[in-house]
């Protein structure tokens, strides 16, 4: 390969990465830098009467967080129109801290309110959370809910609210939004420089190894790519010609495919099954949509070394190509069927947003996964033709494994790890979450999904690889 | 040096009975029943080819020509020795074997000849030559499951013969076709074998191996019998038989 070429295609990738790294940054916000967590409220027993002027309420809580973002309160208005302004402070070790007022007519009878909040409270393990109403008098005040021993039995004593100082027999209802540093908010540059400075010495190396005629890998993955690129689009293109051919609706199929099983499947599971799934629909179409790709790619990928049987014993190509064909057509087929999932994205008023741009990660990941358990099922058919039957049924375990139609919360506990060994699970959980959520997943959940896309990829090659010899012996 | 074989010996593990499932196999080997013979199809083979050069190679059925011509394609890997081939080499084994029947004979040109290894560019400047050689006419816009097993042969045919590759690999001399394409499609073969391609030419007809020849090498069993210019090699296969 000459050496300007890949000087070209190494300076490419530099700056492709550059533009990803920025955009991610920018795309990803806030969940990049914060992990977000919220504490549990305790069950409501009893109101602490109306909160008055000449009362201070305080509730010492404990914390273990570095911020705090807001904080919420389950109000009671007695059923009428109350006026005046909420006070609430944050008070550490005699100082507060942070302080907020809210609007009391801005509160609904019996229910939660938010109220934002902020704070650094790193290093602090107990903050106290002080209450007051200046403005209220008797008949024009709300009140607060508390929990008891009764209905939390193992509230801690040392953690009851006082009134101006008197000790309740409870706990204050609140809920306490607090959030993280994560490293990968605070290092991002750095993180960013230091693999951009990689990437440059790794071309440098790449480019001086060329110039002194010696091969390296990515240099013959360039052209392997360069060479069977022509072969791979006839391949793909006869794929895709021939899957519709002689049908009436053609390629329309690509799109009501998906559309009728996520009808089908959403009647069951709707009206059989009563789901209170968030956006059913999307949530549905995204699994399905998924997971036909990953059987259909894989059942396709797994015949098609024996299916190309009478190639492979007369003409010399790498053997890798005819398992690559058969994922690629699929994943045109996987990006047709995403026009129809965006219709639905739409129709049912799922706001776009910015984090719709961080869906090409989980495609390429599934992508690479459907490679890799296709190139393992290819080579195991060559051996043992028993694959496709047993492939036929293990699928269908899968497609159950698979949280495609049921919340991921109806899975117990105990069996957890185990659907977290599914790759499958990550790269779904990662798309409804950008789609549906609208925000960029937890940076473990990136972490996660790359994990479990390089394993069964790395496992798929790492057989194709031994056994691909012995595939004209026993085709 | 277009061709270096290195000391190439191929073996084949063969079982009585191909073992095919899963079941069979564990029934098999908790029977102890798995039993190899080894088979030996090429031992120890050495040569070289010099470009341009034409070499034959003769033997009986069975004496490895096959199984020679694909370890230097690259098809069988050698069980050991090596071989360095410095050049694209087009197989002309079987015709048609990469043809799509559902895809019209315009899509199957471009399919089979990308399988070929032929380039995107090099197609479309010899499309209107392929065409015409097949003398199919109209019928290339039509899919190829339609057509009768003469024409399917003539294009397969055009698409293979169109190359100018550095090593061409010839078993048998194809002629297909009725009487008047047979003899086209003879004359084309023999325009590519004397064109300066390096070819590797198996044939059982000795007239053709005397005619178009440089250099002959004799396989028996899997050994290499002989290698030599044609008349001294072919004279001494004639007395063996």
């Amino acid at each position: 390969m000459s050496n300007s070429k890949l000087i070209k295609i190494c300076a490419l990738a530099i700056a492709l990465y550059v533009i990803v790294a920025v955009s991610f940054y920018f795309i990803s916000g806030d969940q990049l830098r914060y992990s977000f967590n919220e504490s549990a409220m305790v069950n409501a027993s009893n109101v602490v009467g109306e909160i008055l002027s000449s009362q201070v309420l305080e509730q010492p809580v404990k914390v273990n967080a570095d911020e705090i973002t807001g904080l919420g309160i389950y109000a009671a208005t007695y059923a009428r129109e109350n006026s005046g302004l909420l006070n609430v402070e944050l008070v550490s070790d005699g100082i507060v801290i942070a302080e907020s007022k809210v609007e009391i007519s801005g509160m609904l009878d019996n229910s939660e309110f938010y109220l934002p909040i902020n704070a650094s409270i790193s290093g602090k393990d107990k903050i106290i959370v002080r209450i007051t109403a200046p403005e209220s008098e008797p008949g024009n005040a709300i009140t607060l809910y508390y929990g008891n021993k009764i209905t939390n039995p193992d509230l801690d004593e040392s953690n009851f609210a006082l009134i101006n100082g008197e000790e309740l027999d409870g706990e204050l209802c609140l809920r306490l939004y607090t959030r993280n540093f994560l490293f990968t908010g605070k290092y991002y540059w750095l993180i960013v420089a230091v693999v951009f400075l990689a990437l440059i010495g790794c071309g440098a190396y790449i480019v001086k190894c060329n110039a002194a005629g010696k091969a390296t890998a990515v240099v013959n993955l360039i052209a392997a790519f360069y060479k069977y690129k022509y072969l791979i689009k006839q391949l793909v293109n006869r794929d895709f010609k021939t899957k519709y051919k002689r049908s009436v609706l053609g390629v329309l199929w690509s799109f009501l495919n998906p559309l009728l099983t996520m009808s089908v499947q959403y009647v069951i599971f709707s009206t059989l099954f009563k789901t209170d799934i968030p956006n059913f629909v999307v949530y549905l179409l995204i699994g399905v949509v998924c997971f036909n790709f990953f059987s259909e790619a894989t059942t396709m990928a797994l015949s098609s070394i024996i299916g190309n049987a009478a190639l492979i014993t007369k003409v010399y190509v790498p053997k890798y190509i005819y398992p690559l064909t058969r994922v690629m057509s699929s994943a045109i087929n996987f990006l047709l069927a995403l026009i129809p999932l965006f219709t639905v994205v739409i129709i049912t008023q799922t706001p776009f947003r910015a984090s719709f741009l961080l869906l090409p990660l989980p495609i390429i990941c599934l992508f690479l996964v459907c490679l890799g358990i296709g190139l393992l099922l290819s080579s195991s058919m060559v051996f043992f033709r028993d694959t496709q039957f047993l492939w036929g049924v293990l699928s269908m375990l899968w497609m159950y494994a698979t949280p495609i139609f049921y919340p991921e919360t109806i899975i117990p506990a105990s069996i957890m790890p185990l659907f977290k060994c599914n790759p499958l699970y990550h790269i779904i959980r990662f798309m409804r979450i950008a789609i549906i959520q609208g925000v960029s997943p937890e940076p473990k959940a990136y972490g996660l999904m790359l994990l479990s896309t390089v394993i069964p990829l790395f496992i798929g090659l790492f057989v194709f690889k031994k056994t691909q010899d012995k595939f004209v012996l026993n085709i | 040096m277009i061709i270096e074989v290195d000391k190439v010996t191929m073996c084949y593990k063969m079982t009585f009975d191909r073992v095919q499932s899963l079941k069979e196999y564990l029934v098999q080997l908790l029977k102890g029943k798995i039993k190899y013979e080894e088979f030996r199809a090429l031992n120890n083979i050495s040569f070289c080819v010099n470009k341009g050069e034409v070499l034959g190679i003769i033997g009986h059925n069975g004496a490895g020509k096959s199984t020679l011509l694909k370890v230097i394609s690259g098809i069988l890997k050698p069980t050991s020795g090596s071989v360095k081939v410095n050049g694209v080499v087009v197989p002309m084994l079987e015709l048609g074997s990469g043809f799509d029947f559902d895809l019209t004979g315009r899509e199957n040109i471009f399919l089979n000849g990308a399988i070929l290894g032929y380039s995107e560019q090099f197609l479309n400047e010899k499309y209107d030559e392929i065409v015409e050689f097949s003398e199919l006419g109209s019928f290339i816009d039509v899919p190829l499951r339609n057509y009768s097993s003469g024409m399917v042969m003539r294009l397969a045919f055009s698409i293979a013969t169109v190359v100018e590759p550095d090593i061409l690999i010839v078993d048998e001399i194809l002629a297909v076709g009725d009487a008047d394409f047979q003899a086209k499609s003879k004359a084309r073969m023999m325009e590519l074998m004397s064109g300066g391609t390096t070819v590797l030419f198996v044939s059982h007809s000795l007239p053709q191996i005397r005619e178009m020849c440089d250099r002959v090498l004799w396989l028996d069993h899997g050994e290499m019998k002989m290698i030599g210019d044609t008349e001294t090699v072919c004279n001494e296969y004639e007395i063996k038989e």
